[in-house]
C-alpha cells in the first residue's frame, strides 16, 4: 500500500471536469485507487466520478491519496502528478 | 444515377428523370429518345430558351432541363421558316441535356426534326410552365443532393432518426433488432443511404433491394415486417437527428464520464450529434441507447442534467471555500468560485 498526502492548488478546486481527469487517471492502473480528505471527512473511489465529485474539495484541501495493488506507486505518483499540477489548469 | 467526374456533383441520366419523375408531371417523350441514357442533368435549376432562340445562346446550360412554353412556341411560330430553323439549330441541340414543353403545346415540327435528328430528349407535360418549373425542381433537389452510403442502422426512435454505427460485428443489428421489439421502427439496416437535403438536413433511407429486411448472425436474413408488423418499419426516407457509435470498451481512447461535452459527427458537411457507447459484456446496449435518446431529446428541449449536476456541485465547492476562509481572495470568494467554475461550461446553452 502506497499513501501520500497533496493540497489542491487550482482556484477552481476539484471541479467536475478536474474530476473527469482525475477519474480517467485513475482507472488507468488496476490498483484501488482511494482520496480522503485529510481533516477526516469523505473519502472516495478515485475511478468513480459521483464519488470524487462528493468530496467537495476546494482549492487548498488536502487529500490523501493510498492505492493498493500491483502498480500502486505509479498509481499514487500519477493521481498526486495530476492534483499537484492543478490538473494541467491556468491557476 | 451516377456522379460528374470532375466535380463530383451527382447527375441523373434523362431516362432516369423521366421515369422517376413525379406522376402529376405527366412526362411524354416526342422525339430524341435515343438521347435518354446518353444525356445527364446535373443541376435542379432550370432555364428557359426564350432568350437563346432570339440568338443569344451564350447564357445555356448545359446539364439543365430547358423549358419551352407559349411564349417560345408563339415566338418561333411567328418567325418565317427559314429564321425559325436558324434559330433552333443555333441553339446547339447537341450539348443540351433535354427540353421540356409545358401546357401540352405542340413544338413546331422543325424543333422535333432537329431533336429527333440530334438525338435531343424533347418532352411534353400538361402542366403550365410556372406549376411544371416547381415540381422538376423539386423533383431534381432531392434526385441530385449529395449522398453517401454509410455502414450502419437507423432506426426511428421516439420520432427521432437515429443511426447506429460501429465496426462489424460490435452488434448494431441486434442491438437495433432488441430496440424493434421494445416498438422502434427499422429505417435501414447495414447500408444506409444517406442524403443531404438543403444545406443542412440529413436524411437516411433503406437501398431498395434491402428494404424491410435486417441480416442476424446465426438467424441469416429477416423480413421485419412480416416478424413484427407494419408499425415495425419506417418506409421512406427518415431525418438523422443523432449518431450513436458503439465501441470497444480497450479501444475508447476517452470515455465521457460528464456528459456535459456534445460530441459531433460530420456527414456531407452537415455536424450532428454523436454519443460514443461503450461495448462490453453486461450492458445492455438497447437499454443506453433508448436512454442516450431520451437525453438527446431532453436537453433539445432545455434540460441538461449533466449542467445543471455541474453547477450544483460548484456551489457545493465554493459554500467549502468560503466556509474554510481558505479560497478566497476578494470578499465574496465564494461566489467567485463558483461563477468561474460555471464559465468553464460556458459554451454550453445554459439556463440564465
Amino acid at each position: 500500500m502506497q499513501e501520500r498526502r497533496v493540497v489542491i492548488v487550482n482556484r477552481l478546486g476539484l471541479h467536475a471536469r478536474a474530476a473527469a481527469k482525475l477519474v480517467r487517471a485513475a482507472g488507468e492502473f488496476a490498483s484501488v485507487v482511494r482520496l480522503e480528505r485529510a481533516d477526516g471527512g469523505a473519502s472516495a473511489d478515485a475511478k468513480s466520478i459521483l464519488s470524487v465529485l462528493m468530496l467537495a474539495a476546494a482549492r487548498g484541501t488536502e487529500l490523501k491519496v493510498t492505492a493498493e495493488g500491483a502498480d500502486e506507486a505509479q498509481a499514487v505518483e500519477a493521481v498526486c502528478r495530476l492534483i499537484e499540477g492543478g490538473f494541467g489548469e491556468e491557476s | 444515377m451516377g456522379d460528374d467526374e470532375q466535380t463530383g456533383q451527382p447527375t441523373v441520366s434523362v431516362g432516369e428523370f423521366v421515369r422517376a419523375a413525379p406522376a402529376r408531371l405527366g412526362l411524354s417523350v416526342l422525339a430524341g429518345g435515343g438521347g435518354l441514357s446518353v444525356r445527364r442533368i446535373n443541376s435542379s435549376r432550370i432555364q428557359k430558351l426564350g432568350l437563346a432562340l432570339a440568338g443569344f445562346t451564350h447564357y445555356i446550360h448545359e446539364g439543365r432541363v430547358q423549358i419551352v412554353g407559349q411564349s417560345e412556341v408563339w415566338f418561333l411560330g411567328q418567325l418565317p421558316e427559314g429564321r425559325r430553323r436558324e434559330a433552333i439549330s443555333n441553339l446547339a441541340l447537341g450539348r443540351i441535356s433535354c427540353v421540356l414543353v409545358t401546357k401540352d403545346l405542340v413544338p413546331p415540327a422543325e424543333l422535333v426534326e432537329a431533336a429527333e435528328a440530334e438525338g435531343l430528349p424533347l418532352l411534353r407535360t400538361p402542366l403550365v410552365s410556372s406549376a411544371a418549373i416547381s415540381v422538376v425542381s423539386e423533383h431534381l433537389q432531392q434526385a441530385l443532393a449529395p449522398r453517401e452510403l454509410r455502414h450502419g442502422v437507423l432506426l426511428d426512435a421516439y420520432g427521432l432518426g437515429v443511426l447506429i454505427e460501429g465496426e462489424s460485428g460490435i452488434g448494431k443489428s441486434e442491438c437495433a433488432l432488441d430496440l424493434i421489439v421494445r416498438g422502434h421502427r427499422l429505417v435501414a439496416d447495414d447500408t444506409v443511404e444517406v442524403r443531404r437535403v438543403g444545406a443542412e438536413r440529413l436524411t437516411g433511407c433503406a437501398p431498395e433491394l434491402l428494404r424491410e429486411h435486417m441480416e442476424i448472425r446465426g438467424l441469416g436474413i429477416i423480413n421485419i415486417r412480416e416478424l413484427f408488423g407494419v408499425s415495425s418499419i419506417w418506409a421512406g426516407a427518415k431525418q438523422i437527428g443523432l449518431s450513436i457509435r458503439l465501441e470497444r470498451w480497450g479501444e475508447m481512447k476517452e470515455v465521457d464520464r460528464l456528459g456535459v461535452d456534445v460530441s459531433e459527427v460530420e456527414i456531407l458537411g452537415v455536424r450532428i450529434p454523436q454519443v460514443l457507447l461503450p461495448v462490453s459484456p453486461g450492458r445492455n446496449l438497447s437499454t443506453l441507447v433508448e436512454t442516450a435518446l431520451r437525453v438527446h431529446l431532453l436537453r433539445a428541449r432545455g434540460r441538461n442534467a449533466a449542467l445543471d449536476f455541474v453547477a450544483r456541485h460548484a456551489a457545493l465547492l465554493a459554500h467549502e471555500a468560503g466556509g474554510a476562509g481558505g479560497g478566497g481572495e476578494s470578499g465574496e470568494p465564494g461566489e467567485n468560485v463558483s461563477a468561474a467554475a460555471r464559465s468553464d461550461f460556458s459554451d454550453e446553452p445554459e439556463e440564465a
